[in-house]
């Protein structure tokens, strides 16, 4: 089964490559079936990627432990559901899920655009091909999936890491996944309208949805993977403004701004250039995250492993990107011309175009303070890094900003505002930010940055429910009907501006509760059974610490009394769960008292049995529901904005396929529909549980990396993951040979006088022949990539003799008909 | 048209130049250096003061615990230099002897001083949570 499924990646590796020069070829050339293949060619690697996904899956649920990805990240005892979505565990795996999510995106957003935007679709194609193509490219070279031990298959597997085998991991990151997937689609389209030159607001229709879905996607992979840090991690927040965290984060603002900006150019056929750029500075984040989380470029608490050779091909496919990208923005740069001027800054397009550039700046920004630790190296030799407390600085006021601007812009006109209409607008508004500031200054809330914060939440929600009540009024005087009706109506009417108005509603929601974090208590302390301790209105008492174990893990619970006020509300149990073999990573069982006012956060960071004490990380977090709660509303608002105008007009054009891509494309249907199921469940980050072993100078970490256990049961697993006794003592045996001072070639040659061969080395040495053996697989994507061009360059040229008349008329004339046959229909859907 | 552009690049400078003026400002005071205890200890009067994020090995059996409290004095080496560090709350569970750990603080005359959850265990699984999220279970006293 895993020679097959390398085969098929390598197949589906092909079959892009082939996709890619026959849509390129076809679109340059003027035929249609060539075109036609490149698409049924596309929806061959979804049906591809369907089986290979198949294949893995199948290998989880069956634990077939030849393959070292399954080996390594899944073990008999885990339960099913765990199985399966340890395809997304690993580094590998991940990589792979990405291509078929990809795969299936393509194949949707192609055939339900396939007939309203034939002109762009063969570089839609394309550039979807290449960019599978890409990932599996490091998959067939780099990272297989499907590798397999060549000798000595275990007969266990190491087991997900137990931090991940909790709901919320099995769905935040494929979600955070398809957001970012999703993502590629809108580029696809904006770069072959580039490239085709049709660069009227065609091709920002048939984003706009995917656009906006993705989004959704994404802010809601972001919300649970801070739920997930919340509730599991227990570190007392839910954002560290970590790097893995910030990758998530950097296309969500820029493709923000892209659904703000769209908008503008629709109404005003203005910011073109601005438009196109943001889609491709949106994949280019979504790739740079990719890469970061994979690469091992920043230190992050998640991020996969080190990995240089991803990160060099990496950075050449996003330097390629970039330039090809930029260089065909600047050559259409005639075409994407604005058609008016900014008239006014009191004016809406310039409140999107100000939220366009914050948007853009917070992007930078945290790439910049993100990136900041390896450029300082790079550029000084000296590392700088710069925590929390830096982000928090600057975010704070630019999330302020934004959030004023979400107030502001509903109330700015179109073009130019007057200053009558201005007072009118804004009268109501900042009346109820005006009272509400009052009593928070009342209250004694502080100014910075928590009471401005209230105080902008008063004005955007004054100014989202004047909207409302403004647009219901007019419409009920002019239906005659109640307002309730009338508000409906309204909503119906324009789904898209009141869909996004409730968005607004749930940031106002999410920011109430980021400000809660300024209110903020924590404490930690060491408690005796008897012992209490006093945070904010709480006391919390210990009563005991217990142990017990269900078979699977060994539990340590804490018994706590809490008393609000000096009532006595109830009894907490954090706790500490080592799970089988898991043993050195317990995890942290959080206590949480949630309200609607503050969350009481306890864990238990350790214990001691003996004299029954326990060490207490006690937080209050005041409003922090408030932003799961936003999220909900923004989840509903996108859902408003998203039902079609015209219930499903799109669904109504049916779909005509042409007979030679026929048969692959409906088998192809079925796979998809068959594969959904498997999109709705999930993926994840990487585990990696390897037994920590310290290696005490630098020769000799890289030396457990270059050498094998020879255990004979492990697999040749590498010195420094492998945790049989036998790697304990090679693992001594290898520090005993450093300490005497060996250099690196002694130890190697050492070690294949020791076992008579090259066999205790991890990879075969970089000399001579082997050499080729490392060359190989460069060679083999080099001469790939020039036979891409090569063919792509010769199907694009006519025929020598093709030009003249008589020789093009007999083997022209079946692309002829065909193509009349589609004129005729296009003709016959104008009408 | 001209003055329209000028504009634009007036704006442009004045904008860029603020935003860099802040970044720097505040990059002054929110960044910490990132060192090897080897290149702070051969010459600490250079580093006195200043916040550091200091990487090491905990020296063997060197943790001590006051009884009672949460209040810890361990050593810390690399490439045989040795700095004493003094931190109060709580460690993380891969925090013991010969342990890999990163830990943010100033250097004093007395030691260096651990900000409050300032100890973080490096630690070879890739997949790791929150530094400072998980306790000790090592050794105590």
């Amino acid at each position: 089964m895993a020679t097959l499924g390398a085969i098929i990646l390598l197949t589906t590796f092909v079959v892009c490559i082939y996709a890619a020069a026959a849509s390129i070829a076809g679109a340059r050339r003027g035929s249609g079936r060539l075109i036609d293949s490149g698409v049924g060619a596309l929806y061959l690697t979804t049906a591809l990627m369907t089986v290979a996904s198949g294949i893995i899956v199948h290998a989880f649920v069956v634990g077939d432990y030849t393959i070292k990805y399954v080996q390594h990240y899944s073990d008999t005892v885990q339960p099913l559901f765990y199985k399966i979505t340890s395809y997304w565990g690993g580094l590998d795996g991940s990589i792979m899920f990405w291509v078929f999510l990809l795969s299936v995106f393509g194949a949707i957003a192609v055939s339900t655009n396939r007939e309203r935007h034939r002109e762009l679709i063969p570089y839609v194609v394309a550039i979807i091909a290449i960019t599978e193509a890409f990932f599996l490219f490091l998959m067939v070279i780099h990272r297989n999936p499907f590798d397999t031990f060549l000798a000595q298959v275990p007969a266990e597997g190491r087991g997900l890491n137990p931090l991940l085998q909790n709901p919320y991991m099995v769905i935040h990151p494929p979600s955070l996944y398809t957001g970012f997937v999703g993502m590629t689609i809108p580029y696809a389209f904006g770069m072959a309208a580039l490239i085709t030159g049709y660069l009227d607001d065609a091709w920002l229709r048939a984003v706009r949805r995917w656009t906006m879905v993705s989004w959704l996607v994404l802010t809601f992979g972001l919300t649970l993977g801070m739920i997930w840090a919340y509730e599991e991690l227990g570190w007392g927040g839910y954002w560290g403004w970590d790097p893995v965290e910030n990758a998530g984060l950097l296309p969500w603002f820029t493709a923000t701004a892209f659904l703000h900006s769209v908008i503008v150019q629709e109404r005003r056929a203005m910011l073109r250039v601005w438009n196109v750029t943001l889609v491709i500075v949106t994949f280019m984040l979504t790739i740079f995250g990719t890469f970061m989380t994979r690469s091992g470029v920043v230190q992050s608490v998640h991020a996969f492993g080190e990995d240089r050779q991803l990160a060099y091909m990496f950075t050449v496919f996003m330097v390629a990107i970039a330039v090809i990208s930029f260089g065909f923005v600047i050559y259409r740069l005639p075409l994407l011309r604005s058609r008016h001027e900014l008239d006014s800054w009191a004016s809406r397009e310039a409140a999107f175009l100000v939220n366009n550039w914050i948007l853009l700046f917070a992007a930078l920004f945290v790439l910049f303070a993100t990136m900041f630790p390896t450029l300082s190296e790079a550029l000084t030799g000296q590392r700088l890094t710069v925590g929390p407390p830096f982000f928090n600085k600057w975010m704070a006021p630019i999330g302020l900003i934004l959030l004023l601007l979400t107030g502001v812009a509903p109330l700015l006109a179109w073009r130019k505002t007057t200053l009558a209409n201005l007072r009118d607008e804004f009268l109501w508004p900042t009346a109820a930010m005006a009272g509400g500031a009052a009593a928070l200054l009342a209250a004694g809330v502080r100014v910075w940055s928590a009471g401005i914060c209230f105080a902008l939440c008063f004005f955007v929600t004054a100014s989202i429910v004047q909207e409302f009540w403004r647009g219901a009024r007019v419409r009920q005087e002019g239906t005659g009907t109640d307002v309730l009706t009338a508000l409906i109506g309204l909503v119906d009417r324009n789904k898209r501006r009141y869909g996004g108005y409730i968005v607004h509603l749930g940031i106002v929601l999410a920011f109430l509760g980021f400000a809660g974090d300024g209110f903020k208590r924590e404490e930690q302390v060491l408690l005796k059974p008897g012992q209490q301790t006093t945070v904010g209105h709480f006391m919390v008492r210990l009563d005991g610490v217990e142990v017990s174990d269900d078979g699977q893990k060994q539990m340590i619970t804490g018994h706590l009394s809490v008393f609000e006020d000096g009532k006595a509300i109830g009894h907490m149990y954090p706790a500490k769960w080592f799970f089988r073999r898991h043993e050195e990573e317990p995890t942290t069982e959080v206590a949480i008292r949630r309200s609607i006012s503050e969350d009481l956060y306890i864990v238990m960071p350790a214990s001691d049995l003996k004299d029954q004490s326990a060490s207490l990380h006690i937080v209050i977090n005041p409003l922090v529901n408030w932003i799961w709660f936003g999220f909900a509303i923004i989840a509903l608002g996108t859902g408003i904005a998203l039902m079609p105008e015209a219930a499903f007009s799109f669904a109504a054009a049916r779909l005509r396929f042409p007979e030679a891509a026929n048969t692959t494309t409906s088998l192809l249907i079925v796979m998809m529909l068959a594969g959904l199921p498997a999109l709705l469940r999930a993926q994840h980050v990487e585990s990696g549980t390897t037994v920590p072993v310290i290696a005490r100078t630098p020769l000799e970490r890289a030396m457990q990396k270059k050498i094998i256990c020879m255990c004979g049961t492990c697999g040749r697993q590498l010195l420094s993951e492998c945790s049989c006794s036998l790697a304990v003592s090679m693992r001594a045996e290898l520090a005993k040979l450093v300490s005497e001072g060996r250099t690196e070639q002694q130890i190697v040659d050492y070690y294949i006088a020791k076992y008579g061969s090259q066999e205790p080395l991890a990879s075969p040495i970089d000399r001579g022949f082997n050499r080729l053996a490392w060359a190989f697989p460069y060679l083999l994507g080099a001469g790939g990539l020039v036979l891409v061009g090569t063919v792509a360059v010769k199907w694009s040229r006519r025929k020598p003799g093709a030009d003249s008349p008589d020789a093009a008329a007999a083997p022209a004339s079946a692309e002829d008909a065909a193509l009349e046959a589609r004129l005729d229909d296009e003709l016959r859907d104008l009408d | 048209m001209q003055s329209k552009g000028l504009k634009i690049a007036l704006t442009t400078v004045v904008l860029v130049a603020a935003f860099g003026g802040l970044l720097w400002s505040t990059l002054r005071d929110g960044t910490e250096y990132y060192k090897h205890v080897d290149e702070v200890m051969t010459q600490p009067d250079a580093w006195y003061g200043k916040r550091l994020q200091l990487h090491g090995f905990v020296v063997a059996d060197s943790i001590l615990r006051r009884r009672d409290s949460l209040d810890y004095r361990f050593q810390v080496q690399n490439k045989g230099q040795v700095v004493t560090a003094n931190y109060s709350g709580i460690v993380p569970d891969t925090f013991k002897s010969d342990a890999e750990v990163v830990l943010k603080g100033t250097l004093t005359h007395d030691g260096f001083a651990v900000e409050p959850n300032g100890v973080m265990a490096k630690c070879p699984s890739k997949y790791e949570p929150k530094p400072g999220a998980l306790g000790p279970k090592g050794p105590g006293v």
